[in-house]
C-alpha cells in the first residue's frame, strides 16, 4: 500500500487530479449545506451578469436562479450518474469477461457474439433509443449509460482472466479441488483487478461526459440540476449570456480531467511494467 | 484471403440481423407512435384520423407481422418508407448521407494525421516541453465536452469574431453554384469538422505516443541501435511501422462508432446529416428512418473491422487471419 | 425583492411597442418582389383537405382559398363567396359565389365544387369538418354560382368554419372518384388561391409562384414565395438576421432569441393575426386522481401560478394572462369571471383547508422547445413554494400523446386552438360527452358538470348570439369557479418581419391566410 501512495504520488498530474476531485467531491457534500435552498428557486432577476450582484458571484439564469448554486448541485449529480454507472457496468461486464475468458470455447464465442453486438451499434444512438423508450429519469439515465459502456469492461476482463487460468496458481486451485465459482472470485479476479480499476477510473469520467451529453440533448431527468442541463438551457441565450454556458463547461472539464488524471496516476502504481513516464 | 472475408461477411450479416431485430423491438416498446405524433402536429384529430394514419401505415397489424415485412424487405436492401418524409428510407438517407460523410470524413483525417504526427513527436522528445505541452493538451481535449466546445467555437469564431459561419451546411437561399459553392460549404464545415476532430484527435496522440514508447523499447529497435542506424530510419521504419498497429485498431473501430458521435456536433451545428435525422426520426417514432440508420451504421461498422483486419495483414503480414 | 424584479422586468417589457396590422393606407402597394418566409417543422404534406397541422396551413394558406375571410375581430368578409345570407331561423345559409374563377389548372370553379369539398371530400377526411358537417342535413346547388346549406337545427358557428386550413375549396374533378390519400395530385396541390406551387425541395425549401390569372385586380402583388426549411431554432434566427429569410412566422425561433431580433433595423413585429386561433394554454388537471378531485386543491394551485411572471420572462411580455376558459379574442369572451390571479398567501391558506397530505404531484412538461421547458420548471417552483411536492415527468412528443391519452399524468401541460367559437374550440374540452380515454384532445381532465354540458349543448343551437352570449358568461362563471385545467396564457405568438414588408398579417389567421395584399415596398 505504502508502495501504492509513492507511486502514485510520483506522477504530478495525478496528484493535481486528486486534488481538483477532492475539491468537486467537497463541493457537492457541502451543497446542500452551503445552499439549502432549491437550486431552482427564483431569487433575482433573470440574466444576471456574474459579479454584479452581492450574494450572487456567478449571476443568474434565463428563470432568475443562482448559477453558483446550480453548479454545486450540479457537481452531485455528475459524481453520482459517473459511479453508480460505472458500478453497475462492471457489474455487467466483470461477469460477462470472466465467464468467457475462464470457460473458453462456445460460452466464450457466444458471450463474445453478445459484446460485439452491443458494440456495433453506435453507443450514443443506443442511449438515446433507450432514453426515449423508458423516458429520462435519474435512473434510467444511469442504467442507459452503463448499457452502453459494459463491453470494453468484457473484453479487458476476458483477456485477463485468459492469460490467468494457465498460470501455475490457477492449476494449484483446481489439484485442491475448488469449484469453478471459488476459482474465479477468489483466485483470478483479484489477480485482474489493477487493469480494471484504471479502467473504472476513466469510466467513471467518460460516463460523466456522457450524462452531460445526454442531458444537453434534453434526454436528462429534468427535476435535476446537472451540468450537461445547464448547458442545454443556455444554449440559446449564449449570445446575450455566454457565461451561462461556459461555466457548468469548465466544470465539467475540470472534473472529467481530474479523473483522466487520477487513472493515469492508478495506472502507473497499479502497473508499473506498463508505462512509467520516468523510464 | 477470400474465404476469411466471405466468412466474415456472413457473420456480419447475421450481427445486422440481429441489431436490426433488437432495435426493432426497442424502438416500438418506446411510448407512442407516428400516427399519434402526426396527429400531435395537427393540432386535433379524432379517433378515425389516427385508424386512417395506422392503416396506411401498417402499424394496425401484430407486430410479428411488421417485423417480418420490415426484414423482408431489409435482405433485399429495401429499407422501408418514411412516415413522416413520405419518401423512401434510403432516399432519406441517401440525401443526407454525403453530409455525415463530408463532416465525420474530414475530421476522421485531420484527427488522425494530426494526432499520429503529435503522437510520434511527443514520444521523440519524451519528458521535453514539447512533449509536455503536447501531452498536456491531448490530456485537456480529451476531458472536454465535445457539444462545449461546439458551442464555444461557434460563439468564439461566429458570433464574436465573424470569421466563420457557425451554422448549417451552406448560405440558405445564396444560390452559388460550382467553386463558389465548395467554397461556402468548405468555410461551413471548419467548425464542426475541427469540434468533432478535438477528441479523436487526443485519443489517437495518446495512443500513438504510448505505442511508440512501448515499441523503442523491444528487442528489434535497440538491435537496430546497435547496428548504427541512423535514428531517423529506426523510427520511421522500426518503430512507426509497428507502433501504428493499435492505432489502425482504433480507427477502424472509431470509423464505424464516428456517426453516434456526429449527432450531437450536427445538433450544435445544425449540420444536415445522419446524425440529426437520426435524432428527429427518434422523436417522430419514424421507425423505418431509425432502423435504416441502425442498419447503414451497423453496416459500417462491421465493413471497417473488417478493412482494419484486412490493413493488418498488409501491415504486418505475420499476422494470420482466422475467421 | 421580488416587486422590484417584477418592476425591471416590466420595465424592458415596455420599452417594445407592437406594430399591429397595416391597413390599406399604409402607401400604394408596389408590385413585384420575393417573399422569403421561414417555415417549422417541414409539412408531411400540403393537401391541406388531408392534413391540418400548422405548416401545412401556413402554405396552403397561398394556394387553397374558403368561401370567406375573417377580420381580427372574426367578422366575415368575401373570398370565393361574394355574397352570404342567414335565413332568420338560423337553418339556411346560402352564399352566392364570386363568377369568372378558375383553378390553377383553367378549370373553373361552382358550386360543385363546393358541394363536393364539403359533403364528400373533406367529411371523409378532416377530423373537425366532420364534427362541423353533422349539423348539416342537405346541401343544394340551385345554379353554377349559387350553394345553399340546409341545417337540421340553428348552430351558430357555423359561418364561423370558412377560412382555408377548415375548409379548403378542392377541385372536384380531380379528385371524386378517386383515393383521396393517395392521389397523386396530391404532391402538386391545384387550389384557386393566389399563388400556384411549383416546386417542393424537401428539406430545403418550397417554392410558390403568383397566379397571373388571379381573379383579384392587381393581385397578388409579390412574384413568388420562398418557403425555407430550416431545422434549427438558432439557424432560423441567423438566416433573418443575415437576410435570408424576411418573414419569422410566430413559433420559429425560441422566444429568448426574440428580444435580440426584434431590436434589428428595419424589423417589425406583430403579436396579432392569432385571433381566430385564439390559443390558450393551460395545464390539464388529472380529475381522476386524488387529491386533485378536491377543489380547494385546484383553487390552491390556481393562485401558486405566477403568470405574469412567466408571460414576462418566457413569453417577452407578449399575449395575456388568461382569465378563463376562453380567449379574449374568442366570440363571447367574458372578462368578468371569478377572480384567479397570482396570491400565494390565498393559495397557502386554501392549501391548508384542503385535502393534500403532501402527495407528489407529477407534472408532465409539454415538449416544443426551451420554453415550455423552462415553463414546467417555473410552475414546479411556484407550486412548491405553496408546500405542494412536483416532480415533472419529461417526455418527447409521441410520449406526451401517449400519457395524456391514456391519462397518466397529474398536471399536464397543453395548449389548443379556439376556432373563434366556443361551439367549436372550447367545449369540446369541457364536456362530459367528450371524456373517452383515447385522444389527447378531448375532455382530458375528466370533468364532469351536468349543468355545464346542457348549457353548451343549449348554446351552440341557439339562434340569436345575444342569448347565446348570455349563455356562455353563465358557463364561464361556472368552469372558472370549479378550476378543472389552471389557465395559464393567452398565448402571443410574434411574426416578425421586415418593415418594408406591407401587409403580412391583416386578417383573423396572420401569415396562414396567405400572401394575397402583401407587398414589398422597394429602398428608395
Amino acid at each position: 500500500m505504502k508502495d501504492f501512495w509513492t507511486r502514485f504520488r510520483f506522477n504530478r498530474g495525478a496528484v493535481i487530479g486528486l486534488v481538483i476531485l477532492a475539491v468537486v467531491i467537497a463541493t457537492a457534500i457541502a451543497a446542500p449545506f452551503i445552499f439549502p435552498t432549491s437550486p431552482w428557486k427564483m431569487v433575482q432577476r433573470p440574466f444576471l451578469p456574474p459579479l454584479t450582484q452581492n450574494g450572487l458571484p456567478l449571476g443568474t439564469d434565463a428563470l432568475g436562479r443562482d448559477v453558483l448554486a446550480g453548479l454545486a448541485h450540479g457537481a452531485y449529480v455528475s459524481l453520482l450518474v459517473g459511479l453508480v454507472s460505472t458500478v453497475v457496468a462492471l457489474a455487467i461486464g466483470v461477469p460477462v469477461g470472466a465467464l468467457a475468458g475462464y470457460f473458453v470455447g462456445r460460452v466464450d464465442d457466444a458471450l463474445m457474439r453478445f459484446t460485439e453486438f452491443f458494440q456495433t451499434i453506435p453507443s450514443f444512438a443506443l442511449a438515446i433509443v433507450l432514453l426515449a423508450i423508458f423516458q429520462p429519469s435519474l435512473t434510467f439515465v444511469i442504467i442507459a449509460i452503463a448499457i452502453v459502456s459494459w463491453p470494453p469492461v468484457a473484453r479487458l476482463v476476458r483477456g485477463e482472466v485468459l492469460s490467468l487460468r494457465t498460470r501455475e496458481f490457477v492449476e494449484a486451485a483446481t489439484l485442491q479441488g475448488l469449484g469453478n465459482a471459488q476459482i474465479i472470485l477468489r483466485h483470478i479476479l483479484p489477480n485482474a483487478l489493477p487493469p480494471i480499476i484504471v479502467l473504472a477510473s476513466l469510466m467513471v469520467a467518460q460516463a460523466i461526459l456522457l450524462e452531460s451529453s445526454l442531458s444537453f440533448l434534453g434526454l436528462g431527468d429534468p427535476n435535476i440540476m446537472s451540468w450537461g442541463y445547464m448547458i442545454g438551457a443556455a444554449r440559446t441565450v449564449i449570445r446575450t449570456a455566454w457565461w451561462l454556458s461556459f461555466l457548468p463547461g469548465m466544470a465539467i472539464l475540470l472534473t472529467v480531467l481530474a479523473l483522466n488524471l487520477i487513472g493515469e496516476g492508478l495506472n502507473d502504481a497499479l502497473n508499473p511494467r506498463l508505462t512509467r513516464k520516468s523510464e | 484471403m477470400t474465404r476469411f472475408i466471405l466468412g466474415r461477411l456472413i457473420k456480419a450479416g447475421f450481427i445486422l440481423l440481429a441489431i436490426l431485430i433488437f432495435n426493432f423491438l426497442l424502438i416500438h416498446a418506446a411510448p407512442g407512435d407516428p400516427a399519434a405524433v402526426m396527429a400531435g402536429e395537427a393540432g386535433a384529430a379524432d379517433e378515425k384520423f389516427l385508424a386512417d394514419l395506422r392503416e396506411r401505415f401498417g402499424l394496425d397489424q401484430p407486430l410479428y407481422i411488421q417485423l417480418w415485412t420490415y426484414l423482408q424487405g431489409a435482405v433485399q436492401l429495401d429499407l422501408g418508407f418514411s412516415y413522416r418524409q413520405q419518401m423512401p428510407v434510403a432516399e432519406l438517407i441517401a440525401d443526407r448521407l454525403p453530409a455525415t460523410l463530408l463532416l465525420t470524413g474530414v475530421a476522421f483525417l485531420l484527427s488522425l494525421s494530426l494526432g499520429v504526427l503529435a503522437g510520434v513527436a511527443a514520444s521523440a522528445r519524451q519528458g521535453s516541453w514539447g512533449d509536455t505541452i503536447i501531452s498536456t493538451l491531448a490530456l485537456l481535449f480529451y476531458a472536454t465536452p465535445l457539444f462545449w466546445v461546439a458551442l464555444m467555437a461557434a460563439l468564439v469564431f461566429s458570433v464574436w469574431l465573424g470569421w466563420l459561419p457557425g451554422f448549417g451546411y451552406s448560405t440558405v437561399g445564396a444560390g452559388y453554384t460550382g467553386w463558389a459553392h465548395a467554397l461556402d460549404v468548405a468555410k461551413h464545415l471548419v467548425l464542426p469538422a475541427t469540434t468533432l476532430g478535438l477528441f479523436f484527435t487526443a485519443i489517437y496522440m495518446r495512443m500513438t505516443r504510448a505505442s511508440m514508447l512501448e515499441v523503442s523499447r523491444l528487442d528489434f529497435v535497440k538491435t537496430a541501435r546497435a547496428k548504427g542506424v541512423k535514428r531517423r530510419v529506426i523510427l520511421r521504419r522500426h518503430i512507426l511501422r509497428n507502433a501504428l498497429l493499435p492505432v489502425i485498431t482504433l480507427a477502424g473501430l472509431q470509423a464505424g462508432q464516428i456517426f453516434g458521435g456526429a449527432i450531437l456536433t450536427e445538433t450544435v451545428f445544425a449540420w444536415p446529416g445522419i446524425g440529426r435525422l437520426m435524432f428527429e426520426a427518434i422523436n417522430q417514432r419514424d421507425y423505418a428512418v431509425i432502423l435504416g440508420v441502425f442498419y447503414i451504421s451497423g453496416a459500417m461498422v462491421l465493413l471497417f473491422n473488417l478493412i482494419t483486419d484486412v490493413f493488418y495483414v498488409i501491415i504486418d503480414p505475420r499476422i494470420r487471419l482466422t475467421g | 425583492m421580488l416587486r422590484e424584479l417584477k418592476f425591471a422586468i416590466a420595465a424592458t417589457v415596455a420599452s417594445f411597442v407592437l406594430v399591429g396590422p397595416m391597413a390599406a393606407q399604409d402607401g400604394t402597394p408596389q408590385q413585384g418582389g420575393t417573399l422569403n418566409v421561414v417555415i417549422q417543422p417541414e409539412p408531411p404534406g400540403l393537401m391541406v383537405g388531408l392534413i391540418q397541422n400548422g405548416p401545412t396551413q401556413m402554405v396552403a394558406g397561398d394556394i387553397y382559398e374558403s368561401l370567406l375571410r375573417y377580420d381580427a375581430n372574426l367578422q366575415p368578409t368575401g373570398q370565393l363567396a361574394e355574397s352570404w345570407e342567414i335565413s332568420e331561423d338560423g337553418k339556411t345559409y346560402t352564399f352566392k359565389l364570386r363568377k369568372g374563377v378558375v383553378f390553377h389548372d383553367g378549370k373553373p370553379f361552382t358550386s360543385a365544387d363546393v358541394k363536393f369539398s364539403m359533403d364528400k371530400f373533406l367529411r371523409e377526411s378532416h377530423s373537425r369538418m366532420r364534427t362541423y358537417m353533422q349539423h348539416v342535413e342537405s346541401i343544394e346547388t340551385p345554379d353554377d354560382h349559387t350553394v345553399v346549406f340546409n341545417l337540421k337545427q340553428p348552430f351558430g358557428p357555423f359561418i364561423g368554419i370558412f377560412e382555408p386550413g377548415t375548409a379548403p375549396m378542392i377541385p372536384k374533378h380531380i379528385y371524386e372518384g378517386t383515393d383521396f390519400a393517395n392521389n397523386p395530385a396530391n404532391n402538386t396541390p391545384i387550389g384557386t388561391g393566389p399563388f400556384k406551387f411549383d416546386e417542393w425541395v424537401k428539406g430545403s425549401y418550397i417554392h410558390l409562384v403568383k397566379n397571373p390569372d388571379y381573379y383579384m385586380e392587381g393581385k397578388p402583388h409579390v412574384d413568388e414565395v420562398y418557403y425555407h426549411v430550416i431545422p434549427d431554432a438558432a439557424s432560423r434566427a441567423v438566416a433573418y438576421e443575415t437576410g435570408k429569410v424576411d418573414v419569422l412566422p410566430g413559433g420559429s425561433i425560441e422566444n429568448f432569441d426574440v428580444p435580440r431580433i426584434r431590436d434589428m433595423e428595419n424589423t417589425c413585429i406583430t403579436d396579432k393575426g392569432w385571433e381566430y386561433f385564439g390559443p390558450l394554454s393551460w395545464l390539464w388537471i388529472n380529475l381522476n386522481n386524488k387529491p386533485l378531485d378536491d377543489v380547494k386543491v385546484r383553487q390552491a394551485m390556481m393562485h401558486a401560478l405566477d403568470r405574469e411572471f412567466a408571460k414576462d420572462a418566457l413569453w417577452n411580455g407578449l399575449g395575456k394572462v388568461a382569465t378563463g376558459p376562453l380567449s379574449s379574442s374568442t366570440r363571447f369572451y367574458s372578462d368578468s369571471t371569478p377572480d384567479i390571479s397570482y396570491d400565494p398567501e390565498k393559495a397557502k391558506k386554501l392549501l391548508s383547508e384542503s385535502s393534500y397530505n403532501g402527495e407528489t404531484i407529477r407534472l408532465l412538461g409539454l415538449p416544443y422547445g426551451e420554453t415550455w421547458q423552462r415553463w414546467a420548471e417555473a410552475v414546479k417552483q411556484n407550486l412548491t413554494e405553496i408546500g405542494i411536492k412536483v416532480e415533472i415527468v419529461p417526455s418527447d412528443v409521441a410520449g406526451w400523446n401517449q400519457k395524456v391519452s391514456d391519462r397518466d399524468f397529474d398536471l399536464a401541460f397543453t395548449y389548443l386552438y379556439q376556432y373563434g367559437d366556443p361551439a367549436l374550440g372550447v367545449s369540446r374540452t369541457y364536456m362530459s360527452t367528450n371524456a373517452k380515454v383515447g385522444s389527447p384532445w378531448n375532455n382530458v381532465a375528466n370533468y364532469q358538470n351536468p349543468e355545464v354540458d346542457k348549457m353548451f349543448d343549449e348554446a351552440a343551437l341557439m339562434a340569436s348570439p345575444d342569448d347565446r352570449a348570455a349563455a356562455y358568461k353563465t358557463i364561464q362563471d361556472q368552469i372558472v369557479s370549479d378550476v378543472p385545467n389552471l389557465w395559464l396564457l393567452e398565448l402571443g405568438f410574434p411574426t416578425i418581419y421586415r418593415c418594408n414588408i406591407k401587409n403580412p398579417v391583416n386578417t383573423a389567421f396572420g401569415v396562414n391566410d396567405g400572401f394575397r395584399d402583401v407587398w414589398i415596398e422597394k429602398a428608395k
